[in-house]
């Protein structure tokens, strides 16, 4: 009976479906690009704080303390470190700006959910009321 | 002819909510293009057997295999994708939006909007006149045509209907399962599940019994439905 009811357009989608079911399984549809997204944040925070704080106290210190006489090397080595630390406080922001955005969509979809679940035995109740006065 | 790999096979399912168990060892099959009627008593676990085939409830132990391949694991929104879809027990709907904004809520698998609306309203023209209607405002039957409207915009693969007849008027209740038909004869694969197997009977190709979490009996229709009513009646089930 169900041989002659799939036809070419409905074996042509259980294929497709077999195919995208069997990806899922692999990945077991857990591919979440929100997590990987904050992730990332958090690890480039993490570089971002160290290249700072290694670059602008750690170095910094070293270059005041040797006291070379080579003044000419000791700018460009101290320019150079600046340089560096500013790099590091944009990848602390770049890696903020990633964590936020994915771990707060997150939240906010579980917000927008109750929010559609409160309203709905709201309206049920209205509804409810309504029908009861008539 | 070749035996078919079932597009939603169960084997040996066992499946429950914290501790306790639902379903005790749920096996069956559904082959391409087949219409399988799951009939069965309030708690039976028929809507539990649909939330484990839609990825809602991990089983713990047996295997759910869809087109050949187990999904114990796979989420829900991912099957959806996909094209499992699921039309679940009372609305599966928001009756705060709008007819239109309902079927906006559909675009999620990239299908347009406009496609959507057509598909909708000539399927259902009752909607066409009511789109801009709460959808809470509109009656069960209306509600339950809106629900079904997702099953013919998206182009699922396998269709799942939770007790479409519930609460309402038979005549609705003939026109609801007159879209399954149509919906079956276009070779799409459905699982349906009921109460009472009078609805299903024109539509369903195999029918099965569900009792305590297990599958009693699988057979013609007909002779399922003779049986669940002799067994509703209080004659039961002979082992
Ligand atoms: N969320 C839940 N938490 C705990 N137990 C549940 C939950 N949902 C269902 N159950 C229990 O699981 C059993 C099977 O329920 P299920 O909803 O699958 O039955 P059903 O066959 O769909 O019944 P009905 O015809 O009334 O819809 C019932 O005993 C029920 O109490
Ligand atoms: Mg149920």
């Amino acid at each position: 009976m169900s041989d002659d009811k799939t036809n070419a357009a409905g074996q042509k989608r259980l294929d497709e479906f077999a195919e995208e079911v069997k990806d899922l399984n692999v990945s077991g549809g857990l591919a979440n690009p929100e997590r990987t997204g904050s992730i990332v944040g958090i690890v480039l925070m993490v570089i971002g704080t160290i290249a700072t704080v290694f670059y602008s106290i750690v170095k910094q210190g070293d270059l005041s303390a040797s006291g070379t006489d080579d003044q000419l090397h000791e700018l460009i080595q101290a320019t150079n470190n600046t340089w560096f630390a500013i790099w590091g406080l944009a990848l602390i922001v770049i890696g903020a700006a990633l964590w936020i955005r994915n771990s707060l969509t997150r939240y906010l979809r579980y917000w927008l959910i109750r929010m559609i679940y409160e309203d709905r035995a709201n309206t049920d109740r209205l509804i409810e009321a309504l029908r009861d006065r008539d | 002819m070749d035996e078919q790999v079932p597009v939603l096979e169960f084997l040996g399912v066992r499946a429950g909510y914290g501790s306790i168990d639902v379903l005790h060892g749920v096996d069956f099959a559904i082959a391409p293009g087949q219409v399988y009627a799951l009939l069965g008593p309030n708690g039976a676990g028929k809507t539990t057997t649909l939330g484990v085939a839609s990825g809602q409830i991990t089983p713990s132990a047996g295997s759910v295999m869809i087109m050949g391949t187990e999904i114990n694991h796979v989420r829900p929104d991912a099957l959806a994708r996909a094209g499992v879809c699921l039309v679940p027990e009372g609305r599966g709907i928001f009756p705060n939006l709008t007819v239109n904004d309902n079927l906006r809520m559909f675009t999620f698998d990239g299908t347009s909007f406009s496609d959507i609306k057509e598909r909708a309203f000539s399927q259902f023209p009752r909607l066409a006149e009511r789109r801009s209607q709460l959808a809470g405002t509109l009656s069960g039957g209306e509600q339950q045509m809106l629900s079904m409207s997702r099953a013919l915009a998206t182009n699922p693969a396998l269709l799942m209907l939770d007790e479409l007849s519930m609460g309402l008027a038979p005549l609705i209740v003939a026109e609801l399962y007159e879209r399954v038909a149509e919906l079956a004869d276009s070779g799409l694969s459905i699982l349906i599940v009921e109460q009472f197997a009078q609805s299903v009977l024109g539509v369903a190709d195999t029918a099965a019994i569900m009792l305590h979490g297990s599958i009693q009996r699988v057979g013609d229709p007909a002779v399922i439905a003779e049986e669940l009513t002799a067994a509703y009646l209080g004659a039961g089930f002979d082992e």
